[in-house]
């Protein structure tokens, strides 16, 4: 295997756990596997193309702004959606936002039409490639989404260990009852966990657009992410790891070694064969299995 | 608040049951156009019926045709077969159009052919692929197509250009995307550039939603390919051989030069990225591109003006058709009036668009090649008019 | 999962009830002849999408496993027709059972990870389905060179072939009420009951003495099955097959008329697929109003607004059209109850909506 293929996994696996992170925040806490994932990060890609529009001189405000705006998303997402569905059954939450989905891919039809959209080139800036040892070359903005997801997993899991807000999160999403009989409030807990999950769906979106561009296809990329959270173990962020390095692998060795047509089959194939063994995931917890 | 959203649904399902459109009045042009407006095929063909909508309220606007509205009637599949089949029954059964449009993926024609058929009714694919049953010399009697791309016609005449401009020995890599029309053509062209002497290295067909075109590149690269050609939906096209570029491949690339080819030429800015298409570009700077900026402006266009060329073609096509309809207008004239097409394109095409009895697709087809060039700084032209025969 | 109601389909047993029925049964025998062809056409879909939504209910409101593979499963009744037709130009006699056969045997395969898999876990080994049919149809496809789908003639005996909307509409109509009668009886049956055990709680339905794995299987087996012939149906009734036909969103609005229907309830699946199919035209009959064209607006618009009716129910009304109309119907029985106060209060509440939140 020649290291640009072990590159281009690198990248493929850091854009699919960047994606998977938001997927399990949401679960872990709420039990809620979020559908409209792909979308939400899809329209944090077009917020990024609007403030980029409004302050083309100032990339770092544009992409700050578009950043906050995916943390508030997530808020607005849950007060006004998400939390009416708080102790309804599980299924009608994930329905819910499958139907979110929906009004999401229309809205931004609605608002940026289908057309493709580069923020990169609204800044001004090229996407040149860098070598980073003899022969591996990958471009700035990939770089740039395997250091982010990498910042990315090292706050979560010191935001999860170590602080109050991190330890409410995970005693909610352990046992709700007996958190919320303990004073945390649930529902600002859920709220910060959509947030948090939107946010990170916001910088993938938002990379990816400065990467290739933006159009209304971008939304499939969440669901192709999705293998990768399964494999890993819905309530795991480390098994979202490792889940996206396999499907990245798997991915990228059926494109070089076998047909290229099956790229989109194998992420759901190498699925399978995990829940086939391990019906919970690789990291996943058994007991989650009885709650959806 | 329940009562109340119950009655709107109440009310909106009622609506739905009502005759749509009675309204209109009875002395217009009734013309349906089903078209991908939303989902995986509308960045395409959306623009192509949008501008075609502004071209009709222009005309309209200015006292219709023959003293008579045109009324456009456009209705959404979503790229879908079954979306396609019953917008057709609407606008041919219950409308009672006498021309049917049709703009999208090829997978919504064979419902729309049934439709069109079992009314009689004419059916006209504008801006999107043509089906083999309009080119001549048996044209079917009641389609017609105007698009500028038909892989059956595009597909040799990009090989044999790359087989013209390759310096050395050409190794081909071939781009496509995984829909049945893509892979037909690539599978089409790796059998020409096989007997033309060329070397087809790879082939790739990469899916509409890819995260990241750089393992494709990887292999295209790794096969040692020295010359790309895709036929594909633009951004398969484009990002593919971004991608490439960013592995440091050195080869030049060829590929079909949909509606979005100008302004990304442009922003690609690589002199080894060539297009080839049947449209002309604004860079060739004529009357008509100047009309089609002018009316995208006024029109508030929801994209950029370069994009709507084939829309305005398709517009001017539609005004000379219903204009040697007369009135009363009826299918039967419709078809009649179409199968004498003679229209002077002004430049966006190689020539004008002619349709005969046995023709409803062209006889000769011309292209142009483009690319950008860095010292200038600009697109420029490669090649003029290069014109071939249409054989079946 | 809850139940929209379970004496609601105690269908032949009151006269009054008898007697609705019998209404119903005529106007839809009588609706072809009064209906524009559009309105016709709207008809068949309608018909169609019925059998593909009472599979559905089926398998998850029935037996609460839940299933993304139904696009994958019409795919496959289609592609069956296609294939045979073109390689071996068969008949409907023989590629309609071939298309049942096929989904029998896709159904056993894709519900043998319900016997591991529960929930989300289970929906997502069933979109596998979707991705081998798409994949396997889209190779056929680019194999043949079959740019625009395969045409496939009328299905004739003789020289009478079915061609005219009313004779599809008979047809369709007959298949439909075979969907409902065999659902009926099977949610009557011991099947059902055993089925409804596997909903609330599998591991109790074991102990009561159930055989989780068979009855699972049935499930699936039954409910793909259904789903392939509607699959052949449509390509039949369309002329034609093409992959492309059969996408992810198919599947999410075959989803959407089950809970729309409210989930659980037969009639619910028919209301529900009845809804689905009608409302994009009554968004876009609605649209029709506003004062003069949007551009693509009015398209966006439509995609969206089927989101926001999905979320309004799920929020607002999750017994779906079933809950509202129990709700009317109590209120109904509240107003009489109430202007003849001797009335038994017990009468309204026989089919109140179990399961209001």
């Amino acid at each position: 295997m020649s290291p640009q293929l072990i590159a281009n996994i690198v990248v493929l696996a850091a854009i699919y756990a960047l994606v998977s992170a938001g997927y399990v925040l949401v679960y872990r806490v709420s039990h809620v596997l979020n559908l409209a994932h792909g979308e939400l990060m899809m329209i944090g890609a077009y917020i990024l193309v609007a403030t980029a529009g409004l302050f083309s001189g100032n990339p770092i405000l544009a992409l700050l702004l578009a950043a906050v705006s995916g943390l508030v998303m997530g808020l607005v997402v849950y007060a006004v959606l998400m939390r009416w569905l708080t102790g309804e059954a599980v299924l009608a939450a994930v329905l819910v936002t499958i139907a979110l989905g929906i009004l999401l891919r229309g809205l931004s039809i609605l608002i940026w039409t289908t057309q493709q959209f580069y923020p990169a080139a609204i800044f001004g800036w090229r996407n040149p490639p860098v070598h980073i040892l003899p022969g591996v070359q990958i471009s700035v903005a990939s770089l740039a989404i395997v250091a982010l997801t990498i910042i990315v997993y090292a706050a979560l899991f010191l935001f999860l260990q170590f602080t109050a807000w991190g330890v409410r999160m995970r005693a909610a999403g352990q046992n709700p009852l007996l958190a919320e009989q303990r004073g945390i409030r649930l529902h600002a807990v859920y709220a910060l966990a959509w947030g948090l999950s939107t946010f990170t769906a916001s910088l993938a979106g938002m990379l990816l657009s400065l990467d290739s561009g933006v159009e209304s296809t971008m939304a499939t990329i969440g669901l192709k992410a999705f293998p990768a959270a399964l494999v890993g173990g819905l309530d795991s962020l480390f098994g979202a790891l490792v889940g996206a390095l396999i499907v990245a692998a798997a991915e990228i060795a059926a494109i070089q070694f076998v047909n290229p047509l099956l790229s989109d089959v194998v992420p759901f194939l190498v699925l399978l064969l995990v829940l086939a063994v391990r019906p919970w995931g690789l990291f996943g917890s058994r007991e989650q299995l009885d709650r959806v | 608040m329940r009562a109340s959203a119950y009655l709107a649904l109440v009310a909106l399902a009622a609506a739905s049951l009502l005759p749509a459109g009675s309204a209109t009045a009875q002395d217009s042009y009734k013309i349906g156009v089903t078209a991908a407006m939303t989902g995986p095929a509308a960045a395409t063909q959306a623009p192509v019926i949008e501008m075609l909508r502004i071209y009709v309220d222009r005309l309209n606007a200015k006292g219709g045709i023959n003293g008579h509205q045109v009324d456009l009637l456009i209705e959404d599949d979503q790229a879908e077969p079954s979306k396609a089949a019953a917008n057709a029954t609407k606008l041919v059964r219950q409308e009672g159009v006498i021309l049917l449009i049709n703009s999208s993926f090829s997978s919504t024609y064979g419902p729309v052919i049934a439709e069109a058929k079992r009314g009689n009714v004419p059916l006209w694919f504008a801006g999107a692929v043509c089906p083999k049953e309009t080119h001549p010399p048996k044209a079917d009697p009641l389609l017609f197509c105007s698009t500028g791309f038909d892989f059956s016609v595009d597909i040799p005449v990009a090989v044999k250009a790359i087989k013209d401009m390759a310096k050395e020995p050409a190794k081909l890599a071939l781009v496509g995307i995984p829909v049945p029309i893509s892979r037909i053509g690539i599978d089409g062209a790796e059998k020409l550039a096989a007997s033309l002497g060329m070397q087809a290295v790879d082939k790739e067909f990469v899916p509409p939603a890819t995260a990241d075109y750089t393992p494709f590149a990887t292999k295209i690269k790794g096969a040692d390919a020295n010359w790309g050609f895709a036929y594909a939906p633009w951004p398969a096209e484009a990002k593919t051989f971004e991608a490439l570029r960013r592995l440091g491949w050195t080869g030049q690339y060829l590929a079909y030069g949909h509606i979005q080819a100008e302004d990304e030429l442009t922003r690609i800015a690589d002199g080894g990225f060539e297009i080839f298409m049947a449209n002309s570009l604004f860079q060739d700077d004529l009357p008509v591109h100047k009309q089609i900026r002018d009316a995208a402006a006024a029109g508030k266009y929801s994209f950029p003006p370069t994009y709507g060329t084939e829309g305005w073609l398709s517009g001017r096509i539609l005004e000379q058709i219903l204009t040697k309809t007369g009135w009363p207008a009826s299918a039967e004239k419709v078809t009649a009036s179409m199968s004498s097409l003679n229209l002077d394109t002004q430049g966006i095409r190689g020539g004008p668009l002619v349709w005969t009895a046995d023709n409803h697709f062209r006889t000769k087809q011309s292209y142009r090649f483009y690319r950008y060039d860095p010292d200038k700084k600009s697109i420029v032209r490669m090649r003029d008019w290069l014109t071939v025969d249409v054989t079946d | 999962m809850k139940d929209a109601g379970s004496s609601d389909l105690a269908l032949f047993g009151t006269p009054a009830r008898r007697i609705r029925l019998a209404v119903a049964l005529v106007a839809l025998l009588l609706l072809p002849f009064v209906a524009s062809p559009f309105l016709l056409d709207l008809a068949n879909q309608v018909l169609l999408a019925v059998i593909g939504a009472l599979a559905l209910m089926l398998l998850t409101g029935f037996a609460g496993l839940i299933s993304l593979g139904t696009a994958g499963l019409l795919g496959a009744g289609a592609y069956t027709v296609g294939v045979l037709v073109r390689e071996a130009a068969a008949a409907f006699w023989v590629t309609l059972p071939a298309a049942a056969l096929l989904g029998a045997i896709l159904g056993l395969v894709f519900g043998l990870p319900s016997l591991r898999l529960r929930g989300l876990y289970l929906a997502i080994s069933t979109l596998g389905l979707h991705f081998v049919v798409v994949y396997l149809g889209g190779e056929y496809e680019a194999r043949e060179a079959l740019s625009t789908g395969v045409m496939i003639d009328p299905p004739s005996i003789g020289r009478f072939s079915l061609t005219s909307d009313i004779g599809w509409y008979f047809v369709l109509l007959a298949f439909a009420a075979l969907a409902l009668l065999i659902s009926v009886n099977l949610k009557r049956s011991r099947t059902g009951r055993a089925w409804r055990a596997l909903r609330e709680r599998d591991v109790v339905a074991e102990a009561l003495g159930i055989d989780v794995h068979r009855f699972k299987l049935l499930a699936f087996v039954v409910s793909a099955t259904m789903t392939s012939v509607a699959g052949a149906l449509f390509a039949y009734y369309r002329n034609f097959v093409s992959i492309d036909a059969f996408s992810l969103y198919l599947t999410v609005q075959y989803v959407a008329m089950i809970i729309i229907g409210g989930m659980g309830s037969i009639p619910g699946a028919l209301l529900g697929a009845a809804f689905v199919m009608l409302f994009p035209y009554a968004i876009e009959a609605a649209a029709g109003f506003l004062p003069s064209r949007f551009g693509n607006v009015v398209f966006a618009l439509d995609y969206a607004a089927f989101g926001v009716v999905m979320i309004l129910f799920l929020l607002l009304e999750p017994a779906g059209l079933m809950g509202i109309w129990h709700r009317i119907r109590a209120a109904f029985a509240a107003r009489r109850a109430t202007s003849a106060p001797k009335s038994a209060p017990g009468s309204a509440s026989g089919s109140a909506p179990g399961s209001a939140p």
